[in-house]
């Protein structure tokens, strides 16, 4: 833990984070390689809806929607609806959550349905969208453009028992975006544990 | 035969004391008395004493973390008033400014017991609460319990630890106001404060959620008759601010303050 002796300079970076995107803007074109390693491109799915799931997991909160099986049924739900799913993985390697060489081993076991799960140790493509937690997540509509940034959803715990009982972000911005209608949300706090970059 | 030994003394623990380990915490539920007397408040804390190189969080946790919860499970007419959050630290983890404790922190809540009340009593609290480093989060858990019969005080060895917490609790000073003015990206904040104080050597503390930019840091300069300092406004402040309430402490305080803006 670091404390505050340095806090203009804090400051400053935490200030270039928080523009990182801004929702109603176009979200920024990114190239990764998935778990495969093949390169993915955001350019590779235009004219899709596409949701970005930053993950880690070993992050409690990560656990609480991959141990009730909660991810991999919005993942399975909205993909079935021709949305296009992206997790991305930041863990810097070293650092928890980094899944080396194990990736598509580990990727399979937890289960995971989304479109692709992309490995960006370098954390290039988290720190171009500003992502500060897992799970932070992010939803792209047809046009490009960024019509969410934030939670999961409305309650921050680890707990599963939650998962019922929060209003999902996630499932209202891809919903509207859908039926083509504006997203009442846009914009959230995430929650989560911190990306480890 | 191991297996009932092992559920005996886990049974046993429960029962004999309200210590809970989980996560990279310790949580008690202790008091000032080991008794209580009819309608009169009684001070008790909930202790967590978190492990060397792992913090918890406060009422206003950051941007991440997650502020401790506390459900009460009372006898009949006992109430519980609001939870007393002390004056935190600053800290950053993972490039995330936060706020909250290290080492040892005391929550203090005042128990009242009804007019009624009579024979031992044992009160129930479900707590949870994040611990994290600087590589990783633990949430944490744990049903404690407080076990108190009726009469006189009877001081118990958390008595005057008790007290020094109450007294260092953020309470608003007489003299102290702040007013609150939205600059578009920053809001503009001016204080006044009572004689015999530098606000320039406060430390500040947003108490209030997704207001200022929790990174931000926060130091009153005099302008005339006021302090004031301009603040980044949190990216989560949707429309106009409509409650600011910030701890202050330092700067000649008699103790920590709590000062609260209202639109």
């Amino acid at each position: 833990m670091k404390h505050f002796f340095t806090s203009a300079c804090v400051g400053l970076v935490s200030l270039a984070a928080a523009h990182a995107v801004e929702v109603g803007k176009p979200a920024p074109d990114f190239k990764a390689k998935n778990v495969k390693g093949e390169t993915v491109s955001l350019s590779d799915y235009k004219g899709k809806i596409v949701v970005l799931e930053w993950n880690n997991f070993e992050c409690p909160f990560v656990r609480k929607h991959y141990g009730s099986g909660n991810m991999q049924k919005l993942q399975e739900t909205y993909t079935g609806k021709g949305v296009i799913w992206l997790t991305v993985n930041s863990s810097a390697a070293g650092k928890q959550g980094n899944l080396g060489d194990a990736a598509a081993d580990k990727v399979s076991k937890e289960g995971s349905k989304a479109t692709a799960y992309l490995l960006d140790s370098d954390g290039a493509v988290g720190k171009a969208y500003g992502a500060k937690v897992t799970p932070h997540m992010f939803v792209i509509n047809k046009d490009g453009n960024l019509i969410y940034d934030g939670a999961i959803d409305s309650m921050n715990t680890p707990k599963p028992e939650d998962i019922a009982k929060s209003e999902n972000y996630v499932v209202k911005a891809v919903d509207a975006a859908l039926e083509g209608k504006p997203v009442a949300t846009g914009k959230t706090q995430p929650y989560g544990c911190g990306v480890k970059y | 035969m191991k297996f009932l030994l092992t559920l005996a003394s886990l049974v046993a623990a429960v029962s004999a004391s309200a210590a809970v380990r989980s996560g990279h915490a310790t949580a008690e539920w202790v008091a000032a008395s080991s008794t209580y007397q009819p309608s009169k408040p009684l001070l008790a804390a909930i202790r967590l004493s978190v492990d060397p190189g792992w913090h918890t969080y406060w009422v206003n946790p950051g941007e991440s973390g997650m502020t401790p919860g506390i459900q009460w499970t009372l006898p009949a007419g006992w109430t519980a008033g609001p939870v007393g959050w002390p004056v935190p630290v600053r800290f950053e983890t993972s490039g995330l400014a936060g706020f909250g404790y290290v080492g040892e922190v005391f929550l203090p809540v005042m128990l009242t017991p009804p007019a009624g009340a009579s024979g031992p009593v044992t009160l129930e609290a479900k707590v949870n609460w994040l611990t994290c480093s600087d590589d990783a989060c633990v949430p944490g858990e744990g049903a404690l319990k407080l076990e108190l019969k009726p009469g006189t005080p009877v001081a118990t060895a958390f008595e005057p630890m008790l007290a020094k917490v109450a007294a260092a609790l953020p309470k608003p000073v007489e003299g102290l106001s702040l007013e609150v003015k939205d600059d578009g990206k920053k809001l503009g904040l001016s204080l006044r404060s009572p004689a015999g104080t530098d606000p320039a050597a406060f430390e500040v503390f947003p108490a209030t959620k997704q207001v200022l930019d929790s990174a931000a840091p926060i130091r009153f300069a005099k302008t005339g008759e006021t302090w004031s300092v301009s603040v980044p406004k949190s990216e989560y402040l949707e429309g106009e601010p409509e409650l600011l309430e910030l701890v202050l402490t330092g700067g000649g305080l008699p103790h920590p303050a709590t000062v609260v803006w209202k639109k």
